[in-house]
């Protein structure tokens, strides 16, 4: 032992350093993750989407597919389901710059709208409205609001009920008239079936509960 | 503390003038809460008027502004004492940093209230509304805050230099740095959601459980230092430990808001044990302020000196901090934290239960504490007690905010019992939920907790405006 | 019995050192853990021979 007997548990010298030395490479790994995320997280390509390569967040163009989101057995959560099959946005395929054009205006729009300060979006937003994330998948579109709006399909439906949300009450709590155009609108749906293909590791989870009870004529058949 | 702040010094004039502001803001703050919180009950109040969206933007972003106003106040309040110098560098200039970021903030209030939202076009993002919870700010707004935060900052930084160099201060000017900083992660627009929200979170996050954390643990060292004369050596060791602690769980404890927005699935045990990690500082504050408290104390009395505390109400504040941003922050955190209990409960009054004691708890009491500082050098006092009113905004305010919080957690299980873990979280699943008789009944106390809140703050602007003049009279008697 | 303490990577991408250190019982996170702790223990001991050395 050396002379001096001291503690390092009280010395502000080794406390300052820990601190420097734990804040900056807690720093440099988030960087580091940050990197990998950005990697993973990047949009897709139209040619990936062909190819049946599976992205996290998919091309614009997905909104030409059909989307679904079902339970993954070995992952054992909820994850979309891109085509084969298309089902093209208002019966029209669009080219990728058509597909990117209309989702920038729909993102544009929602931010524009201030959509995020009522409802959430991948879960983060306010509490006031239904989280959005799968909202194109939702089974209120499949023959309630249709049938409501007048229109003959989901989209048609989508775009009538965002453009005049008060005139289509739900339930006591209504969306306001936010001016949205039709083309906003438009947007605003493309913007919405693209969410719903992101893989958000399964959530919400048990959306595709719903899903399927209307497909089996559960709860939300009438 | 509206007058007779002839006799500070410019810098703590300055603090001053940001506390006013600051005070303010959290009045509006309050109010529009109240509106949001009632049109839960009555969703027709002020429909296609002044919606939810509207009232809330303004509810969280007065929250935001007032913070920061009384953020910079405290640090030019503490500025002077902790460097020996009483004119910053740039004094002027500080001040004119003042009058244009209040004018600005004016500004964006007036337009989120009367234009409310624009058309689905980038010139609405740079001037109406940016559309992104808590950063709604439009583009002009942001750069303008960033100039007048550099110009802050600036002020500190040199004034630092020029000065003392206590480790206090040393934290400070780093954490300033580093907050300032990731407001620009903020600004920028893109189609993908996903990498929105992805530095969306980086300004969010590393905000309020990092650099906003390690700010609280500068002032409360700061304030024990001026309140019970702690010893600036075991302060400021327990200053570098919560920096490592608060650090080394919350940089990566950013995870957890990574559980579901597109990113991968490596995120939910990052997320998870770092961000559970989280409350293990708030435990070593709240014991470090009672610590040297019955330290202080126990010696006072030892000497037969009484009371050891040179002002009340900012004890009390810096405590119901302690104890508030652990139970708030903390515990109200890792409720869920993680991914297992996340995926149901994200997104829900849960969320909301958290964030209003942990903004309470661990930010707007610590601040308060500081406004009261700032009288006390306002009026020349050597001792500030605490009076009725002042003891009545403390009641009032806390058990307001625990009611507030208590009703929103019990609507949070109702909503992920019923919404999320029994209908599968669609949208007349969300309505079910909404509409069951336990979660409106939450959702009335939420109100009726709401209001108490309010009485509080009257107390608390009252007596903030009183406090000083009172006791500076008995002073001289 | 599978008590899926080990799962190979199910994640969409897997070539990533992270994705790689995540298919055990906590691996990624206490590995994270660990390597942001360790360096302490030098930083310990290094502070201990200043004291020791009455600097």
């Amino acid at each position: 032992m050396a002379g001096k007997k001291a503690s390092v548990w009280t010395s502000i010298s080794f406390w300052r350093r820990s601190a420097a030395w734990v804040t900056g490479f807690a720093t440099i790994l988030l960087i580091w993750l940050t990197f990998d995320t950005m990697a993973q997280i990047r949009m897709g390509t139209d040619k990936e989407l062909q190819e049946g390569v599976k992205r996290r967040i998919p091309a614009p163009t997905v909104i030409n597919y059909k989307i679904d989101y079902k339970y993954d057995e070995k992952r054992g959560l909820e994850a979309p389901v891109i085509g084969p099959e298309k089902q093209p946005l208002f019966g029209k395929e669009l080219s990728p710059k058509e597909a990117a054009a209309l989702l920038h205006l729909g993102k544009l729009t929602s931010q524009a709208k201030n959509c995020m300060d009522c409802h959430t979006l991948l879960g983060n937003g306010a509490y006031y409205a239904p989280d959005l994330t799968k909202a194109w998948l939702d089974p209120m579109w499949e023959k309630t609001m249709p049938a409501m709006t007048g229109k003959k399909t989901k989209e048609e439906a989508m775009v009538e009920f965002l453009m005049h949300p008060d005139k289509y009450p739900t339930h006591a709590r209504m969306m306001p008239n936010l001016g949205i155009t039709e083309q906003e609108a438009k947007g605003l749906v493309a913007f919405l079936k693209h969410m719903s293909s992101i893989d958000t590791n399964g959530y919400p989870r048990g959306f595709s509960k719903t899903i399927k009870e209307f497909q089996t004529g559960g709860t939300y058949a009438k | 503390m509206l007058n007779n702040t002839s006799n500070l010094s410019p810098s703590k004039q300055l603090a001053m003038n940001y506390f006013r502001v600051a005070i303010v803001l959290f009045g509006a703050q309050l109010l529009f809460g109240l509106i949001i919180g009632l049109q839960f009950l009555y969703p027709s109040f002020l429909y296609n008027f002044l919606d939810f969206s509207v009232g809330r933007m303004v509810h969280i972003n007065a929250l935001v502004v007032w913070m920061l106003y009384a953020m910079i106040g405290s640090v030019y309040l503490m500025l002077p004492d902790e460097t020996g110098i009483e004119h910053p560098v740039a004094i002027g200039l500080g001040k004119l940093a003042f009058w244009v970021l209040t004018a600005a903030v004016t500004v964006v209030v007036l337009v989120y209230l009367f234009i409310q939202v624009g058309p689905g076009k980038e010139s609405t993002i740079w001037l109406i509304n940016e559309g992104r919870e808590y950063l709604e700010a439009p583009r002009w707004a942001d750069i303008g805050i960033v100039v007048v935060v550099l110009i802050f900052y600036a002020n500190v930084f040199f004034t630092y230099m020029k000065g003392k160099k206590t480790g206090i201060m040393t934290v400070m000017v780093a954490d300033l740095m580093a907050l300032a900083g990731l407001y620009l992660a903020g600004m920028f627009f893109t189609d993908n959601i996903s990498m929105d929200q992805y530095w969306w979170w980086w300004v969010i996050h590393l905000w309020v459980e990092a650099t906003w954390e390690v700010f609280v643990g500068a002032l409360a060292a700061y304030g024990l230092i001026r309140v019970i004369n702690a010893k600036r050596e075991i302060v400021e060791m327990w200053l570098w430990i919560e920096v490592l602690m608060l650090f080394g769980s919350g940089i990566l404890g950013l995870g957890h808001h990574y559980f579901w927005i597109g990113t991968p699935e490596y995120w939910w045990e990052i997320g998870a044990l770092f961000s559970s990690l989280e409350p293990v500082p708030l435990v070593a504050m709240f014991v470090h302020v009672l610590y040297d408290w019955g330290k202080e104390q126990g010696q006072h009395q030892a000497e037969g000196k009484g009371s050891s505390i040179k002002n009340g109400p900012t004890m009390a504040w810096i405590s119901i901090n302690a104890f508030g941003n652990f139970l708030g922050a903390g515990i109200w955190g890792f409720f869920h934290t993680l991914p297992q209990v996340n995926i149901y409960t994200h997104g829900s009054q849960f969320t909301a239960a958290h964030g209003h004691l942990a903004f309470f708890g661990a930010y707007a009491t610590i601040l308060i504490g500081m406004m009261y500082l700032g009288i006390q050098d306002a009026y020349g006092l050597k001792r500030l007690k605490a009076t009725f009113k002042s003891k009545m905004a403390i009641f009032l305010i806390t058990f307001g905010v625990l009611g507030m919080t208590v009703a929103l957690t019990i609507a949070g299980y109702e909503q992920v019992l019923v919404e999320r873990a029994e209908l599968g979280a669609g949208w007349q699943a969300f309505f079910t939920a909404q509409n069951l008789p336990w979660y409106v009944q939450a959702q009335v106390w939420r109100e009726i907790m709401g209001v108490v809140t309010f009485v509080g703050f009257v107390y608390l602007v009252w007596d903030l405006l009183t406090i000083g003049k009172v006791q500076a009279k008995a002073e001289q008697a | 019995m599978n008590f899926h303490m080990f799962e190979q990577c199910t994640d969409i991408t897997c070539n990533s050192f992270f994705a790689w250190l995540n298919q055990g019982p906590l691996t990624l996170t206490i590995f994270l853990h660990t390597v942001i702790i360790l360096p302490m223990i030098w930083i310990y001991f290094s502070e201990k021979k200043k004291l020791e050395r009455g600097e």
